[in-house]
């Protein structure tokens, strides 16, 4: 097995909400992260999947140290990166970059497209001596299927798909072990999708980078990860291989995903189970006791409401081997086909 | 027929140059039929279906050529006080964007009941009742007591459910519902597409669902007009599209999307960009991105032919692409 580049434990975000003015109290949290846990394998895809606002992006900004951890520890490589700062998070940095959801405003319009990719040089113009930077530069755009000639262009003179392939130059300029992509994909049109997620697995390769990638498209995630998570409120329900959650999920909640997305298939309408959830999610300021799902699952008993159900194996296939003997938080785990198998 | 467009021309007047949306778009709807008009962005879908509507802002905006016949009438013939009254009560839209399309400032109660009151002349008590009725029949829990409450005061599924409700208020013959589940989470998504399809059939409704998401598509659509640069290049009932499409784009499409229910190898791309519609290529649009382009392409604008089945296709080539599929 390779070896672990990112270990993340006990990861907890909290927003506090607070009334009064002069004497601010606080009067509740918006809990959107609440104890998340994983591991980032080298060279992997890991997918990070679940409905907005069940904190995926959030978990992504305190991987790359946009946003402080309440609590918890990201390891990169064995260290704590949420309790370095100075000159020693600036090297950590170097090695997790991100791609950012929206091509229209992760780029500086008033920047170049020389200046943007460049820019991490000047962060760490250790990466690169100064001489060598432009002609980098070009290699980075020509990396990523672009024309070098344009490195004087700025950010509007290009379409949404060659803009994510500028942001993906920029994420790649300081030959990072770990990137993280946030909805890379989601903005593009279906027909450009496939060019850039073509693009990132030839980087993969290429570069022996590891992902975490996260995204609320289903199909995009199997398509292109090794293993998956699914995220419900602040915390990952079941995760496990890219086979293991989509062939064999045992939790509720991924089966009623599963089953929702549409399959580009007539077909498949007829003999295809939905599971239609009630209801929406619950506000992240007043989570559910117990079970976080209990309230839109169709299997809660009394025990959902009282016992908060660890991420583990099951009991029930505990002693098992097979592919439904992956981690699911769900006190009643069963597996359910719910992806009709080809 | 309930609605047909016939050879649609639209074109707006930009500070760049004339963009051509809708070069001649062709399709039809009957009662009770759901056509899904399926395109990228910029392939006019949206544009065709606010001409339909009426509410296409003009200028810059400009209906250069066709007729759209709705029960019999032209609507381009008509007055716009005349269209007035179409629009709404035989005739009805639902926004992808439900918290842009409903004003903020009033009572979802208020918004709902204005349809009663001012196409049917109701007081505002009955209307007020109405719009009670109305969202228990999408399905609002606890309606007597939401219906006083304000847009941003529901979640984006009770939103879109709200869209619908005014869409259905007075039982139009015609809904065009344009990208009305993309801003939704996928669990969501499944409510309010069910909801939809079954209130279609209960009222008999003709349906256009535009969208760009193949997916939507196959599992509520009974026919498929697939667009690109302004122009219909495939039609057929969707079974048979997706079995084998008769245009290269289609084809495209198809193969470029991951799947739910396998774990590919690479993906094909279609290569190149959508064009630009301020400079529409020669020939047929898609001819710099289709991998069986040959001279004729470059140069006469495919027709749209008529394919065995009742489909059509406008490749030069369909024989060979349905062949090939």
């Amino acid at each position: 097995m390779a070896e672990p580049v990112l270990e993340v434990g006990g990861l907890v975000k909290h927003y506090p909400l607070t009334q009064g003015v002069l004497f601010k109290k606080q009067v509740g949290a918006v809990r959107a992260v609440d104890g998340v846990d994983f591991t980032l394998l080298k060279g992997e895809t890991l997918g990070i999947v679940g409905e907005s606002g069940c904190g995926k992006s959030t978990v992504a900004r305190m991987l790359v140290n946009l946003e402080r951890p309440t609590a918890g520890t990201i390891r990169y490589r064995g260290e704590d990166i949420t309790r370095l700062s100075g000159r020693a998070l600036k090297a950590v940095r170097r090695n997790i970059q991100m791609v950012f959801q929206d091509p229209y405003t992760s780029l500086n319009p008033r920047m170049t497209v020389g200046d943007i990719v460049g820019e991490p040089f000047e962060i760490h113009p250790e990466a690169a001596p100064k001489g060598d930077r432009r002609a980098r530069v070009r290699e980075l755009l020509e990396v990523v299927g672009l024309n070098p000639e344009h490195v004087n262009r700025y950010p509007h003179q290009f379409s949404g798909g060659q803009r994510q392939r500028i942001g993906i130059a920029r994420g790649l300029a300081l030959r990072p072990e770990i990137i993280v992509a946030d909805e890379p994909v989601s903005a593009l049109d279906v027909s450009v999708q496939a060019q850039v997620i073509n693009l990132m697995e030839r980087l993969q390769s290429e570069f022996g980078l590891a992902y975490v990638f996260i995204a609320h498209d289903l199909s995009i995630v199997r398509h292109i990860c090794d293993r998956v998570g699914v995220m419900y409120l602040g915390r990952i329900v079941e995760i496990g291989t890219e086979s293991e959650i989509y062939d064999h999920p045992t939790h509720p909640y991924t089966q009623a995903l599963l089953s929702a997305v549409p399959v580009p298939d007539p077909g498949a309408r007829e003999h295809r189970e939905r599971i239609i959830l009630s209801g929406d999610v619950p506000a992240p300021t007043n989570i559910p006791s117990g079970c976080r799902f209990r309230t839109r699952c169709w299997k809660a008993r009394e025990r959902c409401a009282l016992e908060v159900p660890p991420l583990a194996v099951p009991e029930e296939f505990r002693a098992s081997t097979g592919p439904a003997a992956h981690d699911s938080a769900c006190h009643f785990a069963e597996e359910k086909q719910v992806v009709p198998p080809e | 027929m309930l609605l047909e467009v016939r050879d649609l021309h639209v074109e707006f007047h930009t500070r760049d140059g004339v963009a051509r949306a809708v070069n001649g778009v062709d399709y039809a709807v009957g009662k009770g039929e759901t056509l899904a008009v399926l395109g990228e962005s910029g392939s006019g879908k949206s544009v065709t279906a606010q001409a339909v509507m009426g509410i296409l802002d003009i200028p810059p905006g400009r209906i250069t050529g066709g007729e759209i016949h709705f029960r019999g009438r032209d609507l381009l013939k008509l007055p716009e006080k005349e269209r007035r009254k179409i629009r709404g009560a035989e005739m009805a839209m639902i926004f992808q964007d439900a918290l842009s399309a409903l004003n903020p400032v009033l009572t979802v109660g208020d918004q709902l009941g204005e349809m009663f009151v001012v196409h049917r002349g109701m007081s505002r008590k009955d209307a007020r009742a109405r719009a009670v009725e109305l969202m228990d029949r999408v399905r609002i829990p606890a309606a007597a007591a939401r219906v006083r409450d304000y847009p941003h005061q529901f979640s984006g599924g009770m939103r879109q459910r709200i869209m619908i409700a005014m869409a259905l208020a007075l039982e139009p013959g015609l809904i065009i519902a344009d990208e009305p589940t993309t801003a939704l989470d996928v669990t969501v998504q499944a409510q309010v597409m069910d909801l939809l399809a079954e209130l279609q059939r209960e009222l008999t409704m003709g349906l256009v669902l535009i969208t760009h998401d193949l997916g939507v598509v196959a599992d509520v659509a009974d026919r498929i007009a697939v667009m690109y640069a302004g122009r219909i290049v495939e039609a057929a009932p969707v079974h048979d599209l997706y079995k084998a499409p008769a245009h290269p784009y289609t084809r495209g499409l198809l193969e470029s999307i991951p799947r739910l229910d396998q774990k590919g190898q690479e993906l094909y791309a279609i290569k190149g960009l959508p064009p630009s519609l301020l400079d529409i290529p020669r020939g047929c649009a898609f001819h710099p991105r289709c991998p069986m382009a040959r001279d004729v392409c470059r140069t006469d604008i495919p027709p749209l032919y008529e394919v065995p089945g009742g489909r059509r296709s406008a490749c030069h080539f369909w024989r060979e692409c349905l062949e090939d599929g």
